[in-house]
């Protein structure tokens, strides 16, 4: 199959690539104009072509999406403000169907988030399946949840009106190299302190390499068209259980502060009290103390994914163990996650002999 | 009244929030190119309906009002359009890239009847508007010099600016991206010119530099000064120097006065009772309860999540206000006019360096 994979060079985006290529598909990498694909992809690949666009302006996305079976949409804007995010995430998203329409492509697979999830209401306890109610109150969240909710639902709504095939994944937190912590988990606070809010709650936590092969197989199976699957690896850690193990890699070993979670949720709850009875709901305060953003990081859910594994045929090739010290090995330059090898590459321009570069092609 | 916005970005969010508080106001249409952002703006303030054809707009619901928020080189065709459709029209500054342009708009203006407005929204700050009763009190004596300086760390990565992936529609303008902001610096250095002296441009010296090197900005620094009748005006913008700040002083024959938009206050220091003697004293006391009172109030506004945007609100209010009543505008013809001849001349006398 060939694969548009826009976001290409992100985190989660060089992974789907490289896996796409190593499940022998050839993909066409959407990359901005002025992205450095050396860095991305030193020496290129024959199955890999380079699309070089923007999603938010619609100039040369058409072209791109021409000729493709599938498009594996990974991009969106997670920093600025919510005008960066809506403009970087919904809108692009936005000038993307419209391209795969003029283009004749209809297959869509949109990495969506568990962040649509609504963790206020639900109890602790619960399952996180693909069925858990979506945020209803999305204002109240930060600006990648309102945005990734509006680009769901357009992208829902595209694929109803236009009968274009459409698989939402739903990835818990993605890990891997300089992407070890994060709200969920932890936060540094300096090199050698970290701070965590609980103990005992899961951690939705899926490998990047794993993430991305779910992203290649929804694309490429039939079954996986209309369906939306949560994506977290098999037996997820404890907060407690996955801080501890990055405890012990680490030289020298970080101290970690504990906030315990019902205090945590007490002064979230007692600021939001406070704020809305006093303040009318209008001070800024952090995130910490929003009490629907800190249950989104902290509150014990229980999380089981058997529908990707049943109908993806989805499975994880490496522990959490063996994944965190991959993740060190590359983030300490000992193993390298290149582009499946055995074919010949071009030198340094990232353009193979099949690669074509869409914008310059376009305005040839 | 019944009101349409042209163009929903980050302005616009403004814009209709100062409408909130304008009573008999109706959002009768939201226009974008971004039928997603039309329609995320329509949900969040309300609107009857939106459109991706602002054409089609003026014919179907036809407002009153309409708030064209779009880049400046659409603003002629767009503002034209909807005045001889018969709207009043509010529009983001600059009204047009070049006088020649904001010349063709007042004409249409007047052809029509309808008002049109552009927007010096930072005269309707509270702090600037202490200063300007200050002055008209008599209370600084005969301005003689007016410095507006803004530092806005323009060329930071993740910035709109310096986004080299998605060049932003400033950069085309003949300013480059300081064009996006000197209007604001030229109408604030103007309004505290004495009234009664002609606005007359040909003393200007304007340094345009590009600190940062490159080919993605134009410029990234202006060092100007403008000298009308006996006012020196001198207007700059850095982004090499921080922290950010946008700083207003007005020096009169008598005393000065100052405020940062960014981080509000008004320090003043003049003439007080107790004569030569004590008046530098009194001055510092005076300033050091300024300055405690205000960071009390702006951490406040911070929590509270107000911004320097006030004065927009403000200027929406009045303006609703001036056209309920049938008075001039807040922002007058002459406002405009001088300020976008100001910005041509400093335009045009630029030496680069």
């Amino acid at each position: 199959m060939k694969l548009l994979v826009t976001g290409s060079t992100g985190f989660l985006g060089q992974a789907v690539v490289r896996e796409a290529l190593r499940l022998g598909h050839t993909v066409r990498a959407a990359v901005r104009p002025a992205t450095d694909i050396e860095r991305a992809w030193p020496g290129g690949h024959a199955r890999l072509e380079i699309a070089r666009i923007d999603l938010r302006r619609k100039q040369g996305l058409a072209d791109a999406c021409r000729d493709v079976d599938a498009v594996i949409h990974l991009a969106a804007v997670k920093m600025g403000d919510f005008y960066d995010q809506m403009v970087g995430t919904v809108v692009a998203t936005e000038n993307l169907l419209a391209a795969m329409d003029e283009a004749g492509c209809r297959r869509m697979v949109l990495c969506s988030t568990f962040s649509v999830y609504d963790y206020m209401r639900p109890r602790s306890g619960t399952v996180v399946d693909e069925d858990f109610p979506l945020e209803p109150d999305p204002d109240a969240r930060d600006e990648y949840a309102k945005t990734k909710l509006l680009q769901e639902q357009m992208v829902r709504d595209h694929a109803e009106q236009t009968g274009m095939a459409l698989t939402v994944i739903r990835p818990g937190v993605i890990y891997g190299a300089d992407n070890l912590l994060n709200g969920w988990t932890g936060q540094q606070l300096g090199e050698k302190r970290w701070v965590r809010i609980g103990a005992n709650a899961k951690v939705p936590l899926t490998y990047v390499e794993h993430c991305a092969e779910a992203h290649v197989l929804a694309a490429v199976k039939d079954e996986a068209v209309g369906r939306t699957y949560n994506i977290v690896d098999h037996d997820p850690p404890s907060q407690r259980r996955y801080i501890k193990l990055l405890q012990s890699r680490f030289v020298p070993r970080p101290r970690v502060f504990l906030i315990n979670w019902t205090l945590a949720r007490t002064v979230a709850r007692s600021g939001w009290l406070f704020n809305k009875l006093f303040l009318g709901g209008r001070a800024k305060v952090p995130s910490i103390l929003v009490p629907c953003r800190l249950h989104a990081r902290a509150k014990p859910y229980r999380y089981n994914t058997p529908r990707a594994t049943d109908e993806l045929g989805w499975s994880m090739r490496w522990s959490l163990e063996e994944a965190v010290d991959r993740s060190l090995q590359v983030e300490q330059g000992e193993l390298v996650l290149g582009l499946p090898a055995g074919e010949t590459l071009a030198v340094n321009t990232g353009e193979s002999a099949k690669a074509t570069d869409h914008a310059e092609a376009a305005t040839a | 009244m019944k009101t349409a916005v042209i163009g929903t970005g980050v302005i616009c969010e403004q814009h209709l929030i100062g409408l909130q508080r304008v009573d008999d106001a109706r959002l009768v249409g939201v226009c974008d190119l971004s039928p997603a952002m039309a329609s995320y703006t329509a949900d969040r303030f309300g609107a009857d309906a939106t459109y991706t054809d602002y054409q089609r707009m003026l014919d179907e619901a036809k407002p009153d009002v309409v708030h064209v928020l779009t880049p400046p080189p659409t603003h002629l065709r767009l503002v034209t359009d909807c005045l001889d459709a018969g709207a009043h029209v509010f529009v983001e500054k600059p009204a047009a890239p070049t006088y020649g342009e904001l010349e063709q708009l007042i004409d249409a203006s007047n052809r029509t009847g309808r008002a049109l407005v552009e927007d010096h929204n930072y005269r309707f700050n509270t702090t600037v508007q202490q200063i300007e009763k200050l002055v008209e009190e008599g209370e600084l004596g005969t301005v003689g010099e007016v410095e507006v300086r803004m530092v806005l760390d323009i060329r930071g990565e993740g910035g709109r600016f310096a986004d080299r992936h998605l060049r932003h529609p400033s950069h085309d303008m003949p300013a480059g991206v300081i064009h996006e902001f000197i209007t604001h610096l030229c109408y604030l250095a103007l309004m505290f010119v004495p009234r009664d002296t002609p606005r007359d441009f040909d003393r200007v010296s304007a340094l345009w530099s590009n600190h940062g090197g490159g080919d993605h900005f134009r410029y990234d620094d202006l060092d100007a000064t403008a000298i009308v009748g006996k006012t020196h005006l001198r207007i700059r913008s850095s982004c090499h120097t921080g922290p950010d700040c946008f700083v207003l002083t007005v020096r009169g024959s008598e005393g000065y006065a100052e405020t940062d938009l960014f981080q509000p206050f008004v320090r003043v220091v003049k003439p007080r009772k107790g004569g030569k003697q004590l008046s530098p004293l009194v001055n510092q006391f005076a300033n050091g309860m300024t300055m405690v009172n205000a960071s009390v109030r702006n951490f406040r506004d911070k929590i509270m999540q107000r911004s320097a945007y006030e004065g927009l609100h403000a200027l929406v209010e009045r303006v609703y206000e001036a056209l309920r009543e049938g008075r001039p505008m807040p922002v007058s013809f002459d406002d405009m006019d001088s300020t976008s001849r100001l910005v041509d001349a400093l335009v045009a006398g630029q030496e680069t360096a």
